[in-house]
């Protein structure tokens, strides 16, 4: 990792690698728009963001991110003639109501994906079922009857479901917290970190 | 509007069968009406929703609106209000699409307002504080 990345979070660190120099990226869910933001000042990137909130869309104006406000559940038809290099989904996924149709989606507006999922198959995840309760943690500090995520999966899932929808996995990375791990990582990753395409 | 009015009446509980004012609406609407009448000239009234009428920004790209901004050079802003009918978010998002498929920089909210059209006269701090930065990051790159 170069001294660059240091200043992302583990994640985005991750996601910037596989983003390959004057990409033009869509990144859903972008925040406060600092990858975006980082990608532009290191790496030449264009592109724009998209985000729901009011405070991030001010957020990314107001460090120079162009960004669209929308519902990313609501349909990205407006961005389906965008010509992205890469389209980029971090922990996302997980809180979208249709997350099929926005997985579809996302592979035929961007020649590349990279997406980021929290895995429920994290060994904390499987001690705390075997206690009887769900899991609620600083990765997941949400209540079940409170909480925006919607579907759960594990790295296997998530790798068995990105086959049956037709892509091809280019590249993944497992991180526990900030570290990358390299063994059991169906039990030992938080985060996976996806780049792939249609076969 | 719904939930300002709704069907309430102008004088008391029952109907008055009449043509003159009924509803509390009408009422807003007149004063409103009289008090435009007062500020404006009706035909420039006129002169504006024909010209609203005729802005059709593709009409020279057969209907392209991509086509019609691909000469910009700049980079846009737009803000929609939510409950605007006169400029809906609908055409706002379609400017937003044309504008994507030609790769320019653009940057689009869409604020949830109640005020309709007008939104854009109050002092909505969204708005504000969105415009403001948009023209404080102009600000900073002139300055670079």
């Amino acid at each position: 990792m170069t001294a660059a990345t240091l200043v992302l979070r583990a994640d985005l660190a991750q996601i910037a690698q596989w983003i390959p120099a004057r990409s033009r990226v869509l990144d859903l869910g972008c925040g406060d728009g600092t990858l975006l933001h980082w990608l532009a000042t290191h790496q030449g990137c264009t592109g724009v963001g998209v985000e729901i909130a009011d405070e991030n869309v001010l957020a990314c104006v107001a460090r120079g991110v162009p960004v669209v406000q929308a519902d990313i559940d609501r349909g990205l038809s407006m961005f389906a003639r965008g010509k992205f290099d890469v389209v980029v989904l971090s922990q996302a996924l997980q809180a979208t109501q249709e997350t099929e149709r926005v997985l579809g989606e996302i592979g035929v507006i961007g020649h590349e994906c990279i997406v980021s999922i929290p895995n429920f198959g994290h060994w904390t995840t499987i001690a705390s079922l075997l206690r009887g309760f769900m899991p609620v943690n600083k990765r997941l500090p949400y209540a079940w009857y409170d909480t925006p995520n919607r579907h759960f999966a594990t790295v296997k899932d998530f790798e068995s479901f990105l086959d049956a929808q037709g892509f091809r996995i280019m590249e993944r990375a497992y991180l526990e917290d900030d570290q990358r791990v390299q063994w059991l990582c169906n039990l030992r990753a938080t985060l996976a970190v996806y780049r792939f395409r249609q076969k | 509007m719904a939930e300002k009015f709704g069907r309430q009446l102008r004088g008391g509980e029952h109907y008055r069968f009449g043509f003159d004012v009924e509803f509390e609406i009408e009422s807003y609407l007149r004063y409103q009406g009289e008090k435009f009448s007062t500020y404006f000239d009706a035909n420039t009234y006129l002169l504006i929703t024909r010209a609203l009428d005729y802005f059709d920004p593709a009409k020279d790209c057969q209907g392209d609106l991509a086509a019609a901004l691909s000469s910009i050079r700049a980079q846009s802003l737009l803000i929609s209000f939510s409950t605007d009918w006169r400029f809906p978010p609908e055409r706002s998002r379609e400017i937003v699409e044309a504008l994507l498929a030609q790769k320019k920089s653009v940057t689009y909210a869409e604020i949830d307002a109640p005020h309709g059209h007008d939104a854009f006269l109050m002092d909505d701090p969204r708005y504000h504080h969105l415009v403001a930065a948009y023209f404080d990051r102009i600000a900073q790159e002139c300055a670079k």
